[in-house]
């Protein structure tokens, strides 16, 4: 375990070297991670406007800036992108070197995966405060909620993390993921609720994305912080929806790498 | 007990394959073709502690194949190996922290941060001391001579010193069993005689057991006495460098220098000529005739001097690979065109 701390440490401090290598690209995704979020939020606010009642899915138009600011924040600390690089990684023979270390190679994307976030806080604190002072977010929450909020988060970075991994995984089957990496990538933003709340949802399509692990990606812990979670059952029913999901993408991921590595090809070198 | 042994190593490749084209692009959409590549074909072999061996053959022969599933990157698909008591597949942490495989072609080092940043993270991940670092790390640079590029960014080095960076992140944890993939592909000669003494020493001063490819026979030459020859997957050779050419190219080339010219000699006689000139003369005997050739030769000419010689290395091995693989040692076609070369 010292020996994977340690490892860990020196994976993050280069991880974290190697993102100040490019400080322009760093400022530049900051932007992105804005800029949806601020769309949707003009979208959702024009529509709720547009109503007798200035509500929109049963939400304010504080409540909807409150939603898009927190799914915005939990959204990019729960970001995960293993899909859109695996591919390259096997394909052109880069997971080799990794391979050959005595460590699995998703500890290095982890404390990669960490490197940019602590990077990119530095820009995107600031932004946030930005955002915060332009949507003016109503927030009704209860200290408990606020408390329960911060572990459903926790809780959704280690899953968005690990379910990530395990669909990047078949890169070693199907070589070339890019599409693959664009469905997953759809499917968290559509089913995880960060185009849209889930109560604003079709019918259909809701009962979809509550039966899917997507949502307790960012949408659950978003909802708890806005008090809509109301009572301590209900969140801890979702925590252990979270833990449960969490376990399956665990060992999903374990026994599909230990198949990966049986057919690795280490093309290219 | 050897510390390397392998048993009916195989490995196949299931590869798509089509017609050049957009048409045969068309209906490979439709109807995929596949064809199974024997990379490794029942190889068996051993070696011991403190050996170096040169594992040589034509691109495609199966030598990194071979590398590869012996450094626990590949599993095979048929056979047994074991490394210092270890299956290398099965990827234990224990093993891998005892090897190192430098691939020539690939790097290990993070390539937009210096090159201390990678040493540092390899110290890390090896669990290497941080006491034992600092000595292994001092002492490689000072052999390596690449203290002047520590702190360069390595994607902007050049190709020698990013070798030689590669060279000491494999070998910062000291590992027993060293596997070089093409180790001074691409740099230049001095540098590539430098890398060669470098991994001399390090087997000789740590007891390394190295398996070596390269396309450089100066490389073998310089370090192995024992060479491995293997082409489509099958191993031609095994044996001591010295025994190559009498396994492999069963003939001697005599070189003789004359005192004066001479005409009328039947040099057709007693072998295939392969040079005339006025005063210099090379003839192609069959090895086991060489010594009554040459007395011979000695007793009839004014010579001046008289060598006999095994064809060049090269040359054997070329010929070796050139569409004769798997012929005995007597086949003398092969042979002979590597003693003409």
């Amino acid at each position: 375990m010292r020996q994977l701390a340690r490892s860990f440490t020196a994976f993050l401090k280069t991880g974290i070297g190697v993102m100040l290598q490019y400080r322009g690209e760093i400022v530049l995704w900051s932007v992105w991670g804005l800029v949806n979020p601020l769309v949707l939020y003009a979208v959702f606010k024009a529509g709720a406007q547009s109503n007798p009642d200035q509500q929109i899915a049963g939400l304010s138009i504080g409540e909807v800036a409150a939603y898009f600011f927190t799914i915005m924040i939990i959204g990019h600390l729960s970001a995960a992108w293993d899909t859109h690089e695996m591919g390259w990684y096997v394909r052109t023979g880069r997971m080799s070197p990794l391979l050959l270390r005595p460590i699995m190679p998703i500890w290095k994307s982890l404390a990669d995966n960490l490197s940019y976030k602590v990077c990119t806080l530095v820009f995107v604190g600031p932004m946030w405060i930005f955002f915060a002072l332009l949507i003016r977010p109503t927030f009704d929450t209860a200290a408990w909620q606020v408390a329960l909020g911060l572990v459903a988060t926790l809780l959704a970075i280690v899953l968005s993390y690990t379910f990530n991994y395990a669909v990047a995984l078949i890169a070693f089957w199907a070589t070339k993921l890019d599409a693959v990496g664009e469905i997953y990538f759809g499917l968290v933003m559509f089913l995880g609720g960060r185009f849209a709340p889930l109560p604003a949802m079709p019918g259909k399509i809701r009962w979809i994305a509550e039966a899917l692990p997507f949502q307790y990606m960012a949408y659950f812990p978003t909802w708890i912080f806005m008090g809509k979670v109301h009572t301590r059952s209900e969140v801890f029913l979702g925590l252990a929806a979270q833990l449960a999901w969490i376990a399956v993408s665990i060992l999903v991921l374990r026994l599909m790498w230990a198949a990966a590595v049986k057919r690795y090809t280490a093309v290219s070198g | 007990m050897p510390q390397i042994e392998i048993e009916n190593l195989s490995k196949t490749f299931k590869v798509p394959e089509r017609e050049a084209g957009l048409a045969a692009a068309l209906r490979s959409v439709f109807r995929r073709k596949y064809k199974e590549v024997a990379a490794v074909d029942r190889v068996n072999f051993a070696v011991e502690q403190a050996e170096i061996v040169g594992f040589l053959g034509p691109n495609g022969a199966g030598k990194t194949t071979t590398l590869k599933m012996l450094s626990g990157l590949l599993h095979p698909t048929a056979g047994v190996a074991r490394v210092m008591g270890h299956t290398p597949w099965k990827r234990e942490a224990a093993y891998l922290r005892r090897i190192s495989m430098l691939m020539g072609q690939r790097s290990q080092m993070q390539w937009d941060l210096p090159a201390i940043d990678s040493f540092f993270v390899h110290a890390a991940v090896y669990g290497i001391p941080k006491d034992d670092y600092k000595t292994t790390l001092d002492e490689l640079v000072e052999l390596l001579d690449i203290g002047g590029i520590l702190k360069k960014q390595v994607r902007t080095l050049s190709l020698g010193e990013r070798m030689k960076c590669e060279i000491c992140v494999s070998l910062l944890h000291r590992p027993a069993v060293l596997f070089l993939d093409e180790p001074t592909i691409g740099v230049d000669i001095t540098m590539q005689a430098r890398i060669r003494k470098f991994i001399g020493e390090y087997n000789r001063k740590h007891g390394a057991t190295i398996i070596l490819t390269s396309h450089y026979m100066a490389d073998v030459t310089a370090l192995c006495k024992r060479i491995i020859v293997i082409d489509h997957g099958h191993i031609l050779f095994d044996g001591q460098l010295g025994e190559l050419s009498g396994r492999l190219a069963p003939f001697k080339v005599i070189k003789i220098d004359l005192d004066r010219e001479l005409d009328g000699y039947d040099f057709a006689s007693i072998g295939e000529v392969l040079l005339k000139e006025a005063r210099k003369v090379e003839v192609r005997v069959p090895r086991d005739r060489a010594p009554a050739v040459a007395e011979k030769l000695l007793s009839d000419l004014p010579v001046q001097d008289l060598t006999i010689e095994d064809p060049p290395i090269e040359n054997v091995i070329a010929m070796a690979f050139g569409g004769k693989a798997g012929a005995p040692p007597s086949a003398a076609e092969p042979a002979a065109e590597a003693a003409r070369a």
